[in-house]
């Protein structure tokens, strides 16, 4: 199997897989909306014609047989009722267990699990209902079918073929092959016509335009094919035939030779017409369409490739503009200035290539909610906000995981029971809230829940218990800092004798991660309220402006992003308050931190003025004393490999125009 | 079985030591290091090469051998080694070359007590001693340790 077409298969099939959860999550808010009915067919019947088409027999078979259920509900034949959802939802699960095994081993078996038995589940929905339905559906043949005339030339011997054929006891039939608008691989779809047609032990006496035309795609959306076959009714191989993928229509009628003219021309025409029950007004050729020409699927590695390249170009540009400087060349100014332009320009679009909404993350929650919620018999609002913003797909990939633990935490741990609630004066249905927003430059995504909050003293409890602290030394804890223990490792409040199950798992998975990618998490809590647990990330990871300052002679990098203004102080102005060094601005108390004592980097001379770089963290500011502020640039973050796992100061390395290394300073772990 | 195999051979204050040379990218003579503050005793800082930053490991530090001449006076140089998803340097003081060597002239001499897991024995070569170094055994216990914290 080609490789290009399997990753390709492989996307397009989550894409669907994660439409089809979406239409049937809306079908399941609205059993009465009929466009969701129809979203879901759309998608369960292209994702049919892409299986197909790769090969993959069961998934093909159990989306078919989906379709045909869901058909019925289009057609006004069957009632969209829990039941039947369930099914449905189950039958997806189990695609996106198909998808996993393919993925995982290129086939498509499924150890634990009996397909046949969903299968046939499936047809027992659709059979119960046949019985009702025949009159009706024979009332619609009669509407539709209009008598065809063929224009498909056929020569004697093909005539006497076909006579012969039905003298012995074999259908001649005549078709008309019709494949969606916009269809892509043409022969690819003709040649699986004809395949299909053998393996219905059917065989083509002629086709119109002949095979070398149809292989070389010179026909516009429809070809004609006469075949003969045994024992198979017209609905048989219609049926056979309308599972191919992307075909639209197809009709099938009796072939009977007779003469037409005098010219001795036979025609092929056609007694008693079916025409296909399928909607004429398709409108998701059109869809498809739209979505070819507004994006084009990229390899990531390329994009990788191309913000390495993007890094190294900027790294350049610093590094003329310093050998200029050197050299005091002005003649070059303008044209620089241009360059710098540019390089930005290109540096912004290359960024926003690589950004994603978070609603590529976002949406595979709902469902996850919802099973939740029915497991736990807890009725879940959930609510998702600011899905169009947007993340760099790296952070989109990595924090799905996290956002699964916290919205699990806060269905399982922090929504009550109804009862629970009820009693507590609140609405029965709980309120989980997944939200995302821009903040400066960070992304903000938060999840909020109305439940029981986090008892803070519970936390202190088991942290002292655990040894993570002492009685004294919490005494005087903020909030915040009491929380931060969830993000141990290990840690829950987890109490045997209530059986109620602590909020700390997983927590440190979540700590990790978000971590890793430079951000950070905190939580707030009220107890009998709620609790927001909320992620801090940067907007891009790549490329950051930072202000690069000296202590002795090394240089580190402050992101801009942290920074809230730079100042000059005297060394009378710091004060001792509860032995912390502050320094007082405009009435602001702001504690300091000598970065040279913090990175243990010997230091003697302390000069008359200081410079201070103040940084912001949430809402709070510090100051970080330096000996020299060097200037603002754009440098490209660098990880510093699992060696330096262990350095919580630094959030990695950059590369400076003169071949240098400034390490950038995780202003957070320096405060 | 008499495997032959080749090995990097470099000094350490005044020891010969080996690395296989597979694991060798390439040596760079006088690189500049910048330290990492608060990072573990045994690792010199990070150095640019070729754009990327790459960790330097201070050999004689993390075999526990006292600094014996201080390596900034004499020459030094930094082996690039790849190991797994890591790539990193190791401080060492003068390169001699590569040598080709057999099993045979591999003595397993109880794992040199000083340096644990970290040698493979000791590569006898024309009256020479070689202690025959694990990079795999070296960067796993410094992975280990960082991946700990």
């Amino acid at each position: 199997m080609n490789e290009q077409y399997f990753s390709i298969f492989i996307d397009e099939t989550k894409e669907y897989l994660q439409a089809l959860n979406d239409s049937l999550l809306k079908l399941e808010r609205n059993k009465e909306d009929i466009e969701a009915v129809n979203e879901t067919f759309r998608a369960l019947h292209t994702l049919k014609g892409m299986a197909g088409t790769m090969g993959f027999d069961s998934m093909t078979k159990l989306c078919h047989k989906m379709e045909q259920v869901l058909d019925m509900v289009r057609s006004g034949n069957l009632k969209i009722d829990d039941t039947l959802l369930d099914k449905l939802f189950l039958g997806i699960d189990v695609l996106d267990k198909i998808l996993k095994s393919i993925i995982e081993s290129g086939n498509e078996s499924l150890k634990d699990f009996d397909l046949d038995e969903l299968i046939a589940s499936f047809s027992q929905v659709s059979e119960q209902r046949k019985e009702v339905n025949k009159p009706e559906e024979a009332e619609s043949k009669t509407e539709e079918s209009h008598t065809f005339q063929g224009k498909l030339e056929i020569d004697d011997s093909v005539k006497r073929v076909i006579e012969s054929a039905v003298s012995k006891g074999f259908e001649a039939y005549y078709l008309k092959v019709i494949l969606e608008e916009g269809t892509v691989f043409k022969a690819v779809r003709a040649y699986m016509v004809f395949q299909k047609i053998e393996q219905i032990g059917g065989e083509i006496l002629l086709c119109s335009p002949p095979v070398e035309e149809l292989e070389e795609e010179k026909f516009d959306r429809d070809f004609e094919i006469i075949i003969v076959v045994r024992d198979k009714k017209k609905e048989e191989v219609r049926d056979a035939l309308m599972s191919i993928s992307e075909i639209e229509n197809v009709v099938i009628q009796n072939a009977k030779v007779k003469q037409m003219s005098s010219d001795g021309v036979n025609k092929v025409y056609a007694e008693k017409a079916i025409a296909k029950t399928g909607s004429p007004e398709k409108p998701e050729p059109k869809a498809k369409k739209r979505r070819l020409t507004q994006t084009v699927r990229v390899d990531i590695d390329k994009l990788d490739t191309l913000m390495n390249l993007m890094g190294e170009l900027v790294i350049s540009r610093s590094r003329i503009i310093d050998t200029l400087k050197r050299y005091n060349i002005k003649d070059v100014d303008e044209s620089l200035s241009q360059l710098s332009r540019i390089t930005l320009d290109l540096q912004n679009i290359v960024m926003k290539v690589r950004m994603v909404p978070v609603a590529f993350v976002f949406n595979r929650f709902p469902r996850m909610v919802r099973d939740l919620s029915k497991q736990l018999g807890k009725e879940i609002n959930f609510v998702i906000k600011g899905e169009e913003t947007e993340l760099d797909r790296t952070f989109v990939e990595e924090i799905g995981e996290p956002l699964l633990h916290l919205i699990r935490n806060a269905i399982d741990h922090g929504i009550e029971s109804k009862e629970e609630r009820l009693a507590l004066g609140k609405p029965p249905t709980g309120n989980v809230v997944l939200s995302a927003h821009h903040e400066g430059n960070n992304v903000v995504i938060e999840v909020q829940d109305d439940g029981r909050g986090i008892d803070k003293n519970d936390v202190l409890k088991h942290a002292i218990e655990r040894g993570l602290v002492t009685e004294s030394e919490a005494a005087g804890y903020s909030d915040e800092k009491i929380f931060e223990f969830l993000f141990t490792p290990g840690f829950s409040t987890k109490d045997e004798a209530s059986e109620v199950s602590g909020r700390g798992v997983g927590m440190d998975v979540v700590k990790n991660v978000v971590g890793s990618l430079n951000g950070n998490v905190s939580i707030e809590s009220l107890p009998g309220k709620g609790t927001t647990v909320s992620i801090r990330l940067p907007l891009t990871l790549a490329i950051i402006q930072a202000l690069l300052v000296r202590v002795k002679s090394l240089v580190y990098a402050i992101p801009i992003a942290n920074i809230d203004s730079t100042l000059s102080i005297s060394h009378d102005e710091i004060q001792n308050i509860q032995d912390r060094e502050v320094i007082v601005i405009r009435g602001e108390i702001i504690p300091i931190t000598k970065l040279w004592e913090t990175l243990q980097i010997p230091h003697n001379k302390v000069g008359e003025s200081m410079n201070v770089v103040i940084v912001k963290v949430g809402n709070k500011k510090h100051g970080i004393i330096v000996d020299a502020l060097i200037g603002q640039e754009d440098i490209v973050i660098k990880s510093l490999g699992k060696l330096f796992l262990d350095v919580k100061e630094f959030s990695g390395g950059a590369i400076l125009g003169d071949g240098s290394i400034a390490l950038i300073l995780n202003v957070t772990n320096i405060i | 079985m008499n495997n032959e195999f080749e090995v990097l051979v470099y000094q350490v204050g005044k020891q010969d030591m080996a690395f296989d040379v597979e694991y060798v990218g390439m040596v760079i003579e006088k690189p500049e290091i910048t330290p990492v503050p608060r990072s573990k005793q045994t690792i010199k800082g990070v150095t640019n090469l070729r754009g990327r930053i790459v960790p330097v490991i201070d050999l004689g530090k993390c075999l526990g051998l006292d600094d014996s001449g201080d390596a900034s006076e004499q020459t030094w140089n930094v082996i690039v080694v790849n190991w797994e998803d890591i790539e990193a340097g190791f401080l060492v003081n003068s390169v001699r070359g590569v040598l080709r060597c057999s099993d045979a002239e591999v003595e397993q001499v109880s794992k040199v007590e000083k340096f644990g897991e970290k040698s493979k024995g000791i590569i006898k070569k024309d009256e020479k001693l070689i202690v025959y170094l694990s990079v795999d055994q070296i960067l796993g216990e410094l992975t280990a340790i960082s991946e700990l914290k």
